[in-house]
């Protein structure tokens, strides 16, 4: 009896550009991925409680609630769930909210303008340390 | 009793005045050398006295001479006929000439007596003498007046000038000073007493009867700065003309100072290019930001094409889709390369501008820079017509400055262990009053005030409460200067919002004027 075919990994999106989150859904979903949207942290939270997602792909500052606010409520949530961070900062280190510490494991960040394909990358090699399916 | 004039005339029942005196030689001879002597006497003083007239032709009182010499002649005449009456008896003729005499005496008589008043009026040649010192010494404490004031003109530092306003309104040139002929490469000998506008090139002549015109309508002194093309290159001015008036009270000439401030003004320019560079600077980090999103957005659709194209995918209107998102975004970019331009762009000349679309501009430059801080910049400009005189740019840059450090308050508010971790909020508002000449832009921040002891001296030059490195403490006092040249003042308060919140609201007032009244305005200029 053959493998029942996996389900796509499900990625949620919090970015405030509507014109980038369309184009990265696009990406996404023709690369095997099954793509929800957010347009602020507190959609994105709101979205995750309803449809908890494999990764999730955010932009640092939004409305209502920003990208940190999101990481730090997400990680209440999920320990382990990989992050993916799109900034147009210049530098990340900002005293305890110093995202490449090793206290927001796993969390990699990505500098905008970001290669679509890097991204790809990324979400493949998080999913892969969290022992998730293969996409 | 009268016979006619022939009996009056006749002579026949007469004896000569001889007979009186019986022929006798001794007495004859008296009366003949006595009355001879007298008469020609009498006959020469009319002649000195009409000679003395001809020659000193200011004597007062000339037709009182002139009687007098007629009297004197026929007092003369007289006595010619008492000799002619000793041999023959013309009694009659001699009684006309007497009563000739007697008509014209009696006339000197009371002219005499009715000119006394004047005569007596004349200074006389002690009193004349006296007023000669006098003035002698009063010409003498002018000459040295004048040779101080000469000295002062021929050796002041200061450019001096003095132009002449001819009756028909027109300006001639009279002299410029050393110093002034020194500074504008202009010879003096050149345009002395020549018209302005045939005396220097024709656009520099424009910008001088203007404010030469100004001046007269003015009716007192002015004071303004220019630039102006001269012999000895372009050189920026600070000119004060005062008017003087002749004794109808019109103005007949202007007195003219100019200084050089050509380099001070390179150097304030300097110094404010200097700070804009640096405000810019502070602002980076969100121009960076900001500039990464259309980036973002233009990469992930470009590549996403890519990788449709290359897996068959040539769906044109997609693509077409694609590239028009491309274009707005690369668009997008160029307004904030443009924006960042136009700011650190060298401010050009003077002009009418709306002040709000400064405030507006300033604003939208600085906030994304804040929204990185988490400091919310909320803004209330009413969109009415309003305009002012000055560099828009430079207001806006006083702005963003005062903006900035707003953010630096709260910034280091947060940080206070004293202070509030909540602070986070600038407001900036704008009110155009049309009535009273005048707009009036506040920014109010929640950063914890200034300290009451500090506010006075925080618009002094090089004045800063930042630590070394952080601030040049010329932001303030530039846009002092910034806000003072376009007529207007800035002032800073401490407010207290409630609920323990409190910080500084700076205010900056300028004059404006109703767009409407351009026209008006520039007639009157």
């Amino acid at each position: 009896m053959p493998d029942p075919v996996p389900a796509p990994l499900h990625v949620l999106v919090a970015e405030d550009e509507a014109l980038a989150a369309m184009a990265l859904e696009d990406f996404l979903s023709r690369k095997g991925f099954r793509v929800t949207l957010a347009q602020d942290g507190q959609e994105g939270l709101e979205r995750y409680s309803a449809d908890p997602a494999d990764l999730v792909i955010t932009d640092l500052r939004m409305p209502r609630m920003d990208g940190r606010a999101l990481i730090r409520e997400l990680r209440i949530r999920a320990a382990g769930l990989p992050i993916l961070v799109m900034t147009g900062f210049l530098s990340m280190e900002a005293g305890e909210d110093d995202l490449t510490s090793e206290r927001w494991q796993p969390l990699v960040v990505l500098r905008k303008p970001v290669s679509p394909q890097v991204i790809l990358d990324t979400l493949t090699s998080l999913a892969r340390a969290a022992k998730l399916r293969p996409v | 009793m009268f016979g006619g004039v022939e009996a009056f005339f006749d002579t026949s029942a007469y004896l000569p005045h001889g007979v009186c005196l019986f022929w006798r030689p001794e007495i004859l001879t008296l009366h003949i050398v006595s009355d001879v002597l007298t008469g020609l006497s009498y006959y020469s003083i009319p002649v000195a006295l009409l000679y003395f007239v001809l020659k000193r032709r200011d004597v007062a009182f000339t037709w009182v001479i002139w009687l007098f010499a007629a009297f004197i002649l026929a007092c003369g005449t007289t006595h010619f006929f008492s000799l002619w009456t000793l041999w023959y008896p013309d009694y009659a003729v001699e009684g006309i000439v007497k009563a000739l005499t007697a008509l014209v005496s009696v006339l000197t008589a009371v002219a005499l007596w009715v000119q006394m008043p004047k005569a007596l009026a004349l200074p006389s040649a002690t009193q004349l003498a006296d007023a000669n010192g006098a003035l002698r010494r009063e010409v003498e404490i002018r000459r040295q007046a004048e040779l101080r004031y000469a000295s002062f003109f021929n050796n002041l530092a200061e450019g001096l000038f003095v132009v002449t306003v001819l009756p028909d309104g027109a300006f001639a040139f009279d002299t410029l000073n050393p110093a002034h002929a020194r500074a504008t490469g202009i010879d003096p000998d050149t345009i002395r007493g020549r018209l302005v506008r045939e005396a220097v090139p024709p656009d520099t002549a424009e910008l001088v009867i203007e404010r030469y015109s100004a001046c007269v309508a003015a009716g007192g002194p002015i004071d303004y700065e220019e630039t102006l093309d001269l012999p000895i290159g372009r050189r920026t001015w600070h000119t004060v003309l005062v008017p003087v008036r002749g004794e109808d009270g019109q103005v007949v000439q202007i007195l003219g100072s100019s200084r050089d401030i050509t380099d001070r003004k390179r150097l304030q320019e300097e110094l404010v290019q200097t700070s804009k560079l640096a405000t810019l600077g502070t602002l980076a980090a969100g121009m960076a930001h900001e500039m990464s999103q259309p980036l973002n957005i233009i990469r992930i659709w470009a590549e996403n094409a890519l990788s449709r194209l290359r897996d068959g995918d040539t769906d044109t209107a997609r693509l077409d889709k694609v590239l028009t998102i491309m274009s707005e975004q690369a668009e997008r970019m160029g307004r904030i390369i443009d924006h960042m331009r136009t700011f650190s762009r060298r401010d050009g000349a003077t002009q009418r501008f709306d002040p709000a679309a400064s405030v507006r501009s300033a604003v939208e430059l600085v906030s994304n820079q804040f929204a990185l801080e988490n400091i919310e910049v909320v803004s209330d400009i009413p969109a009415i017509d309003c305009v002012t005189r000055g560099r828009p740019l430079q207001l806006e840059q006083v702005l963003v400055n005062l903006l900035s450090n707003a953010r630096d308050a709260i910034l280091e508010w947060r940080a206070d262990p004293n202070g509030s971790p909540a602070a986070g909020r600038i407001a900036v508002g704008m009110r155009c009053d049309l009535t009273a000449g005048r707009a009036v832009i506040t920014i109010t921040d929640d950063g914890g005030g200034i300290d009451p002891d500090i506010l006075p001296s925080i618009f002094d030059p090089f004045f800063t409460t930042k630590e070394v490195g952080k601030g040049s403490g010329l932001g303030l006092s530039i846009g002092y200067g910034i806000v003072d040249s376009m007529g207007g003042r800035i002032d800073a308060e401490n407010v207290d919002h409630g609920n323990g919140s409190r910080g500084v609201r700076f205010t900056i007032t300028v004059p404006v004027f109703h767009p409407s009244a351009q026209n008006v305005e520039r007639a009157h200029a």
